[in-house]
């Protein structure tokens, strides 16, 4: 049977970061994905932050960045927009939009550069216990394989098996699970360069519709939607905002992405004895927008370090790595609680409201818009706020 | 479960599904039908309508 110190199911960023960290760390890696070319195809936006990449030490590349953003422009159901730049409020936001395909490998590539070994088309089917470590069943072009691992790191997406296999309570209810859909778009009308816009109401119901632009026209043109709270799915109501929203009329799909964004936040117990998940099968996604390769790539860091540690300390006991649970806690999970909070507000507005927002801001002239400022403004509008989110400022 | 030609392996539905027992391959996907409980999950959640339960 092969062995491995650490067995990393999943190469997307976080699995990647994991294996990148928990090599240069010292421990023997392995790197799978049931896919046979990583990063395609790409299930999300395609958008980080300047910030976040610099935190994770990952040096912007030309090769995987599609375009830069420098202003997010909100758009109310009726069309009414409200324009966000770097004068108006400070921008968390302010980044690329990548070229994921690329960038998913380039994140691979340097952990093997690590010295971690990776192997694609490689499915993991089962797992089961043994006396020291995880015995893992896999499936590489058609031919079943096992392999014993010390430490299992379940970077395995929104499918989020390995957790479970594992005993967490890494299920997501529907009512958790943004239902995606999107085109890469040609000959989309952009009102400026660099400007992300954001389509808030009923056409996504339960979530939003975005637009990242990649190039002068083109753009990933694609919306969020729970299917609790909608009949039709996310792709009939992409077509429908593909349809009706001004700059997409002339616009043609080069692309099609589908795939479900988990929402509810950081998931409660991310280890068990053996076991780390990490990435957006840890629920490391923002859930007020959905966002996740920053906070995925960051828990895959830590994930890397802290098993690459139990290895060394020769204890992969859940006593051991409860250390992950702590930092990822910290260093993602607890800002996550306030998007919650956000997330439910905003779900609860209606159209008519949403309208009213936009009108209020677009009336009031601040130079610089502070989260007090915000506040007065949505109170003005809807009462409801200061009670949904007054403890948040 | 019958699996639509157009199903994009996006693996949402298994990741809903109360069960897990949603296994996603490259290009294929595999209910273990005998745990199923025809909860419909799955079909609800599928961003591209392709998963059609079947009737017996």
């Amino acid at each position: 049977m092969l062995e491995t110190d650490i067995l990393i199911i999943g190469a997307g960023p976080a699995g990647s970061m994991a294996a990148k960290h928990a090599a240069l760390n010292g421990a023997e890696v392995l790197l799978i994905d049931r896919k046979s070319e990583i990063g395609s195809p790409k299930r999300c936006a395609e958008g980080v932050s300047k910030d976040g990449l610099k935190r994770l030490e990952v040096t912007p590349d030309p090769r995987w960045i599609a375009s830069e953003i420098n202003k997010v422009r909100l758009v109310s159901p009726n069309g009414t927009d409200v324009l966000l730049d770097e004068d108006k409020v400070k921008l968390s936001e302010v980044g690329y939009v990548l070229e994921r395909k690329v960038f998913d490998k380039h994140l691979a590539m340097d952990a093997a550069r690590a010295g971690a070994q990776i192997m694609v088309k490689t499915l993991a089917t089962s797992m089961e216990k043994d006396k020291d470590g995880i015995i893992v069943h896999l499936e590489h072009m058609g031919n079943p394989m096992e392999i014993k691992a010390k430490i299992v790191i379940g970077a395995d997406g929104p499918e989020s098996r390995v957790g479970r296999w594992a005993g967490l309570k890494t299920g997501l209810k529907p009512g958790n699970m943004e239902s995606c859909a999107q085109f890469e778009m040609v000959g989309v009308d952009m009102k400026q360069p660099g400007c992300l816009e954001l389509v808030f109401g009923s056409v996504a119901p339960g979530g939003y519709a975005w637009i990242f632009p990649k190039g002068e026209d083109i753009a990933n043109v694609g919306l969020g939607v729970l299917s609790t709270k909608t009949d039709k799915t996310a792709y009939q109501h992409l077509l429908e905002f593909v349809d009706t929203y001004p700059g997409t009329q002339k616009a043609q799909p080069v692309e099609l992405n589908v795939g479900g964004d988990p929402v509810a936040g950081l998931h409660k117990e991310l280890v068990t004895d053996h076991v780390l998940i990490t990435g957006d099968a840890a629920g490391m996604v923002n859930p007020l927008d959905g966002g996740g390769i920053i906070s995925g790539m960051t828990g895959g860091r830590i994930a890397g370090e802290i098993a690459a540690k139990a290895i060394s300390d020769g204890d992969y006991s859940k006593k051991n790595l409860k250390e992950y649970q702590k930092r990822c806690q910290k260093e993602i999970g607890d800002s996550f609680k306030k998007y919650l909070k956000a997330k439910e507000y905003l779900l609860s507005l209606s159209d008519e409201e949403l309208n009213s927002i936009a009108d209020a801001f677009n009336e009031s002239d601040f130079d610089r818009i502070s989260p007090t400022d915000l506040l007065k403004v949505l109170v003005k509008v809807s009462p409801k706020a200061m009670l949904k989110l007054g403890k948040l400022f | 479960m019958i699996v639509r030609e157009w199903c994009m392996y996006c693996g949402e539905c298994a990741g809903v599904c109360p069960l897990n027992i949603i296994q996603v391959r490259e290009l294929t996907l595999e209910f273990d039908e005998e745990k199923c409980n025809n909860c419909k999950i799955c079909v609800k959640a599928c961003p591209v309508n392709a998963l059609e339960e079947e009737v017996v």
